[in-house]
């Protein structure tokens, strides 16, 4: 008998699911790691490629996107807790590490590259280690003549309607609202924040799209990461960088380490600690900061590139991870409140 | 017998994919520590901000359901029904916007409207401000939504005009002219159509969020999303999702009491006669004069700006390069996605219009609600339901992704199947029934082939729609088998514009190349367009 269309397309549908099932098992007997990446994809790709070709570990990743602002690979490792899929996290900022050493979904793991970064930068229990760090900087349209140097340009009437900010909800605007509540107190950072209001300052949806819209002009400026601004002045986007705060009584400039992580239960553990070692050592520090990323090793001794600063030389915002993970759980309804959702 | 069991399969098939996973966020949502809690539910009730973003979202949906449809059922008409020349290739442009996620026409619109975009090139700053200001809000917001949805009802209003029995307006001719006609006989005969796809572009605005966000036009889709993404409670998104439910049921209440509790004459497949034309004469240049400076502005003037920036070898190398693996596992998981929604479709949409079980407007509901659903809800509740050491098979390879696809767009495959099997007439399959062929005969020898025609439209839906995803496949995929949709969106923070703009073109190429092929074979292959007429000579 003729078979129907519909027959066919059972069959395809049914055979490719059941092939798709077992296709992994090669891949699954093999030496690999899987590793979930909030830091950018064009950034954290090629390193991962090179550890593949330096270890022969297959490296299967999960990457964020900028528009879920890490909705995606947090949600999962939270969801996937009973059941890890994960070996190790890449995050992009240590508050989100921060959140699954208290949620159980991390390791203890001490890395012997992570002993030349300093402590600061390091979770003292060992459930997640920093390395290459962005700071949170300005970028300034080229047009604009007298620049901003300091965050509280944002409720300066100089610069009223001229200022965009990634919504302070998400990502690093987030650690840094949270750093500022930690420094000056509830009180005077809430005067900051409504005074931001009063002063219209635009709401985008992330860094990358503050950047933009400075560069195409539609702002005079935004409080962004280091290699946001950096990576649009390599493409030739008209605008410049400014490290806040820099002056004698200012409270200097965000410093945004990356972080890493082994997950708890991890299946490929010991390629996980591989991983990590590399993440975490000079090598790689120096191949993220010559990348479009820019970003700041921490580790002392590291070549840098030209525009972009060594640790050394930035004033640098004193803060506690962990109490900026807690002041930002404890900020977020106000921040909710601020935004309007 | 064999009938029912084949059906209630396919029903349990829905009920795991969609519905437990659904169950599963539910009972997440107000068991605390082993109690129920509606805590969550309670929070949303009493907050005034949620039910203000309620309002914005119902206004955006409003407007830009109004708009796809003021303008996309005349334009409906005009490419199925008029001979304006080029009709087809038109129905082609119109069709583009849809198959690109939403946000990445919003971006082309910045590189349009902007205020260093195109226009300001031509036009100068002072009126791109102008232009900006109008983009970013609302007037952007309906803008983009209107050029992304506008496609659903054009090639809604073109495939319920040819269901209409050409008889009824050749009486009508005798008596009025075409405007008279369409007014009173055309346009009514097709009038559950054309709300079908104001409904449905109405659904999908509601549950939109990155234009929203993007162009700063707060709505409540990214209420749930924000809590998601900022404290990662599954409690307060599922109760955020709740009003979501409430409009998708209030809509599909619509639906009943204006589409379902009446009958329409239709054309049946079997009848052989061919939709009569409209001849546009004297007004035939004007037609397509204005049907080109729409086509210009809806899809020509973003696509082209895209496509400018597009223009460097070295982007597109780096875009095959970076993510011609996902491309390859996109068309291929589209392809089985395409294929598992047509079957389950098939049957779902044979339950839905037979009424073969009395469960079928559940079913309906069912496939409406998930495709109403943001895919947030549906992906946690997939992970929270599929991630256990016992169901590996299944969560850590691309099966999970083709869940996911059917979780989200049965709809799709059922409601086409439904507007197909209304055109054959029951007399055929109880003719069948009569001699003793059995249901299954009946469903292989007389009714596919039958609806093959919709089944092969309803295929090209669903690859269209599982290739363009990126909600279900972000949350689910498995490590390393990311979907192209998925590594442009990861690709976009911080890669440069012109290798953007490179993946954004190899994606339409790509969803527009085996659609055009698809088209062809469609088009050549014996019994299918001409089936049932060669059949009954």
């Amino acid at each position: 008998m003729k078979k129907s269309l519909g027959c066919k397309l059972f069959g395809l549908a049914v055979g490719a699911i059941v092939a798709m099932a077992g296709c992994d098992k090669s891949a699954r007997d093999g030496e690999i790691v899987v590793v979930y990446v909030s830091e950018d994809q064009v950034f954290s790709e090629p390193i991962l490629k090179d550890f593949e070709k330096e270890t022969g570990i297959k490296v299967k990743a999960v990457y964020d996107t900028e528009e879920t602002k890490s909705t995606g690979v947090m949600n999962r490792l939270i969801a996937e807790k009973n059941n890890p899929q994960a070996d190790v996290f890449w995050a992009n900022e240590p508050i989100r590490a921060e959140v699954l050493k208290q949620k159980g979904i991390s390791a203890v793991y001490f890395s012997p590259n992570a002993k030349g970064i300093p402590d600061v930068h390091k979770d003292p229990q060992g459930y997640w280690t920093g390395f290459s760090a962005r700071a949170r900087v300005f970028v300034v349209n080229k047009k604009v003549q007298n620049k901003p140097t300091s965050i509280l340009a944002y409720t300066s009437p100089q610069w009223k309607g001229k200022g965009v900010i990634a919504n302070p909800r998400f990502g690093t605007t987030t650690v840094e609202m949270a750093a500022l509540f930690t420094i000056w107190g509830n009180e005077k950072a809430q005067a900051f924040i409504a005074s931001m209001k009063q002063n219209e300052v635009g709401i985008s949806t992330s860094n990358g799209e503050s950047t933009d819209f400075v560069a195409s002009g539609e702002f005079d400026f935004s409080l962004v990461d280091s290699d946001d601004a950096v990576s649009r002045i390599r493409q030739g986007k008209a605008i410049e960088m400014v490290f806040p705060d820099q002056g004698q009584n200012e409270i200097g400039c965000l410093i945004v380490p990356n972080a890493v992580l082994l997950i708890n239960g991890a299946k490929h553990s010991d390629n996980a600690k591989k991983l990590i070692d590399y993440l975490l050592s000079k090598a790689t520090e120096k191949k993220l900061a010559f990348a479009d990323c820019a970003q700041i090793p921490l580790h002392t001794g590291v070549e840098t590139p030209m525009e972009m600063k060594s640790i050394e030389d930035i004033k640098v915002m004193k803060i506690d991870y962990g109490a900026v993970a807690r002041k930002m759980e404890e900020i977020q309804p106000y921040l909710k409140q601020w935004v309007g959702y | 017998m064999i009938k029912r069991i084949v059906l209630i399969t396919f029903v349990a098939v829905l009920a795991l994919v969609g519905l437990l996973p659904l169950l599963v966020m539910l009972a997440q949502s107000v068991i605390i520590d082993g109690h129920i809690s509606f805590a969550a539910y309670q929070d949303l009730l009493n907050s005034r901000s949620e039910w203000n973003l309620l309002g914005n979202s119902l206004i955006l949906s409003i407007l830009t359901a109004l708009l796809t449809t003021v303008v996309g059922m005349p334009l409906g008409i005009l490419l199925a029904k008029t001979d304006l020349p080029f009709r087809r290739a038109f129905a082609v442009l119109f069709t583009v916007p849809l198959l690109m996620p939403p946000y990445i026409l919003a971006v082309s619109w910045f590189d349009v409207l902007g205020r260093e975009g195109f226009l300001a090139r031509f036009w100068g700053s002072s009126t791109a401000a102008v232009t900006s200001d109008f983009l970013f809000g609302l007037p952007g917001c309906v803008l983009v939504l209107f050029s992304t949805f506008l496609p659903i009802v054009m090639l809604l209003t073109m495939t319920f005009l040819k269901t209409i029995n050409p008889r009824l307006e050749e009486a009508g001719k005798n008596f009025a002219g075409w405007f008279g006609v369409l007014k009173g006989i055309t346009i009514p005969l097709i009038r559950p159509g054309i709300i079908l796809s104001s409904l449905l572009v109405f659904l999908l605005t509601q549950g939109e969020f990155g234009v929203p966000l993007y162009l700063r036009y707060n709505v409540f889709s990214v209420v749930t999303f924000s809590e998601f993404s900022v404290s990662y409670d599954y409690r307060a998104a599922t109760a955020g999702a709740l009003p979501l439910v409430g409009i998708t049921l209030l809509v599909l209440l619509v639906e009943r009491i204006y589409l379902r509790e009446k009958t329409y004459q239709v054309r049946l497949a079997s009848s052989g006669y061919k939709t009569i034309m409209i001849r546009l004469g004297s007004i035939r240049n004007w037609c397509v004069g204005l049907v080109s400076v729409l086509g210009f502005l809806v899809v020509v003037l973003p696509f082209l700006v895209l496509f400018m920036q597009s223009l460097s070898f070295e982007a597109y190398a780096q875009a095959l390069k970076l993510a011609g693996s996902s491309l390859l596992r996109s068309l291929t998981y589209a392809a089985i996605g395409a294929s598992a929604l047509s079957v389950l479709g098939f049957f779902l949409g044979y339950l839905i219009h037979n009424r073969s079980l009395s469960i079928w407007r559940s079913v309906d509901s069912l496939t409406i609600l998930l495709f109403a659903l943001p895919s947030t809800i549906i992906g946690i509740g997939m992970i929270l339901l599929w991630n256990r050491p016992t169901t590996n098979f299944i969560y850590a390879t691309p099966v999970i992704i083709i869940l996911g696809y059917i979780a989200q767009y049965s709809a799709l495959t059922s409601r086409v199947t439904v507007s197909t099997l209304i055109q054959i007439p029951p007399s055929m399959e109880e003719a069948a029934q009569v001699v003793g062929a059995g249901w299954l005969r009946r469903m292989g020898m007389i009714v596919t082939p039958l609806a093959k025609r919709g089944l092969l439209a309803g295929w090209l839906v669903g690859y269209v729609f599982c290739l363009r995803d990126t909600g279900i496949s972000m949350l689910v995929y498995p490590p390393g088998h990311d979907t192209f949709g998925v590594r442009i969106f990861t690709l976009m923070a911080n890669g440069p514009a012109d290798l953007i703009a490179a993946l954004c073109v190899i994606m339409i190429a790509a969803t527009i190349l085996p659609l055009g092929f698809l088209a062809l074979a469609f088009q050549l292959a014996p019994g299918v367009n001409r089936g049932t007429n060669a059949r009954r000579k």
